[in-house]
C-alpha cells in the first residue's frame, strides 16, 4: 500500500469530483423539472399529451443509460453537423434519462393523495393548476422524499458513466492518475471510499426523512 | 337557483348512475336527497357543481348552465360550497389556512381580510379556538365544522352536503347537524345527502327518495314520513326508522 499516491494526487482528483458534483446537480434540477412534466403529461386525460409523455417514459426505462448517451454524443453530430461538447452531450443524457425516473416517482406520488383531496380544491373554484400547487404537490412531495432522494444518489453514481465519451470527472482522474502511477489498488479503493461516503449521506438524508415523516403522520 | 333536467349519467357504456333526474330547487330551500348506497345521491350532488359530467339533460345553477362550453366553471363552483363525508380538509395546513385558500387564490381576497372572515365564520361553527390546529389534531366533528366554514368562506349562494354525518361518531352527529339546521334557518339554499331524518324533519322543505339512479318519490318533509307512496320508500323508511 503506497497510501501517497493519494495525496500527491489529491488535488487533481478532487478537481474531477467538482465536475461529478456539478453534474449531479445540474442533472437532478433539470431532470426533476423535465420529470415534473412528464408526470402531469402522465397523468393528463389529453391522450395527444399522455402518449407521448408514456412513450418516452418507457423508451428511457428500458435503455442502459450509456447506451443514451453513446447516442447523443456520437448520433447528434451525424444529424446537426456540428460535434457536441462532452459536457453538454452528458448533462443532455443524464436528463433525458434520468426525468423518466423522475416523472414515475412524482407520478405514483401525486396518484398517492386521495381523490377526494382534488375534489375538495375544485369545488372550492380553484383551477387545475392551483389545485396542484397548493394542494397535491406539497403533500406528494412529502411522500415522494425517501424516492426523489434514492434517484439522487443514483444519480450521483451514474456520473461516473461521464468517462465513455472522454469527460474528466472523478473516477475519469482517478483512471488517469492510475496510467501514469500504476497504483490500481489504492487508487480505486479511495475512488469506492469516496463514492461510498457521498452516497452514505445521502441515504442518511433520506432515512432522516423518512423518520420524520413516520412522526408527523402519528 | 338550480333546476336540473332530464338528466342521465352512465359510468362506462353499460353502467347507468342517473336516469331521466328533474328537479327544481329554489333559492333558500333545503332539499334532502336520502336512499339505499349506489342509488346516485352523490352522483346527482356532483353534477350540479360540474363535479361529474354527465352524458344527457342539463343542469342550470343560478342562469347558468353547467356543462355549457363558454361555461366558466371556476366562478360557478366559486359560489356553490361543497361538504364531503370524509371531510377532505387539507393535512398539510392548519384549519385558518384551509379556509383562507380559496377566498386568496380565487375571489383575490387580501389575506388579512379572509383571516378576519375565517375567525368570524370559525366562531359561528362554534370553534374559534381551533383555528392554527392542524386537520390532525381535530376531532371528526370539528373538522367537518371546519370544513363547512372552508365553504361559508367563499360566501356561497347553494351549499352542498354529501353525507356529512356518516362518517362520524354519534356524539359528535349533533354538533355538525346544529350548524346545518342554523344555516338553513339562515335561509341559505342547501341540498342535502343524508338519512338524517330528524335533520330533514326540522328544516327540510323536500325530500327525494331515489333508488337505482331514479328518482321514486318526492315530497314534503310531511308528506313523505306519514305517507309514503311508493312501496320501496315505506321498506326502506321502515329500516332506517326502527
Amino acid at each position: 500500500m503506497d497510501l501517497a499516491v493519494i495525496t500527491r494526487n489529491f488535488e487533481f482528483m478532487l478537481g474531477g469530483l467538482a465536475l461529478t458534483i456539478q453534474l449531479a446537480l445540474i442533472t437532478l434540477a433539470g431532470g426533476l423539472l423535465l420529470g415534473i412534466l412528464l408526470a402531469m403529461a402522465r397523468l393528463s386525460p389529453r391522450s395527444w399529451l399522455y402518449y407521448p409523455a408514456s412513450v418516452y417514459v418507457h423508451f428511457f426505462r428500458g435503455l442502459p443509460l450509456i447506451l443514451v448517451i453513446f447516442w447523443i454524443y456520437f448520433l447528434s453530430p451525424v444529424i446537426t453537423g456540428r460535434s457536441l461538447d462532452e459536457f453538454l452531450a452528458a448533462i443532455i443524457s443524464f436528463i433525458a434519462f434520468e426525468s423518466a425516473y423522475f416523472a414515475e416517482i412524482i407520478r405514483a406520488g401525486i396518484q398517492s393523495i386521495p381523490r377526494g383531496q382534488a375534489m375538495a380544491a375544485h369545488s372550492s373554484g380553484l383551477t387545475s393548476f392551483q389545485c396542484m400547487r397548493f394542494v397535491i404537490l406539497p403533500q406528494a412531495m412529502r411522500n415522494m422524499i425517501p424516492a426523489l432522494v434514492t434517484q439522487a444518489v443514483v444519480i450521483f453514481q451514474d456520473t461516473s458513466l461521464g468517462y465513455v465519451i472522454g469527460l474528466r470527472e472523478f473516477l475519469r482522474r482517478v483512471n488517469l492518475v492510475d496510467a501514469r502511477e500504476a497504483r490500481s489498488v489504492e487508487l480505486y479503493l479511495f475512488a469506492g471510499l469516496v463514492y461510498f461516503v457521498f452516497c452514505s449521506i445521502g441515504s442518511l438524508c433520506s432515512q432522516r426523512l423518512e423518520n420524520r415523516q413516520e412522526r408527523d403522520s402519528l | 337557483m338550480i333546476e336540473i333536467k332530464n338528466v342521465s349519467l352512465w359510468y362506462g357504456t353499460d353502467h347507468r348512475a342517473l336516469e331521466d333526474i328533474s328537479e327544481t330547487i329554489s333559492s333558500g330551500q333545503t332539499v334532502l336527497i336520502c336512499g339505499p348506497s349506489g342509488s346516485g345521491k352523490s352522483s346527482l350532488l356532483r353534477c350540479i357543481n360540474g363535479l361529474e359530467h354527465f352524458q344527457q339533460g342539463e343542469v342550470i345553477v343560478d342562469g347558468v348552465s353547467v356543462q355549457a362550453p363558454d361555461t366558466d366553471i371556476h366562478k360557478l363552483r366559486s359560489d356553490v360550497g361543497m361538504v364531503f363525508q370524509h371531510f377532505e380538509l387539507y393535512p398539510h395546513m392548519t384549519a385558518m389556512e384551509n379556509i383562507t385558500l380559496a377566498p386568496v387564490q380565487v375571489r383575490k381576497k387580501p389575506e388579512n381580510e379572509a383571516r378576519d372572515k375565517a375567525i368570524e365564520i370559525l366562531e359561528r361553527v362554534g370553534i374559534p379556538e381551533k383555528a392554527f390546529k392542524y386537520p390532525g389534531e381535530l376531532s371528526g366533528g370539528q373538522k367537518q365544522r371546519v370544513a363547512i366554514a372552508r365553504a361559508l368562506a367563499m360566501e356561497p349562494k347553494i351549499m352542498l352536503f354529501d353525507e356529512p354525518t356518516s362518517a362520524l361518531d354519534p356524539e359528535m352527529i349533533k354538533e355538525v347537524l346544529d350548524v346545518m339546521i342554523d344555516l338553513a334557518k339562515a335561509g341559505m339554499t342547501m341540498v342535502v345527502v343524508s338519512h338524517e331524518m330528524g335533520f330533514a324533519r326540522e328544516v327540510a322543505h323536500e325530500i327525494i327518495f331515489m333508488d337505482k339512479g331514479r328518482i321514486l318519490e318526492k315530497g314534503t318533509s310531511h308528506e313523505f314520513f306519514a305517507h309514503p307512496k311508493n312501496e320501496r320508500t315505506r321498506l326502506f323508511l321502515s329500516r332506517i326508522l326502527i
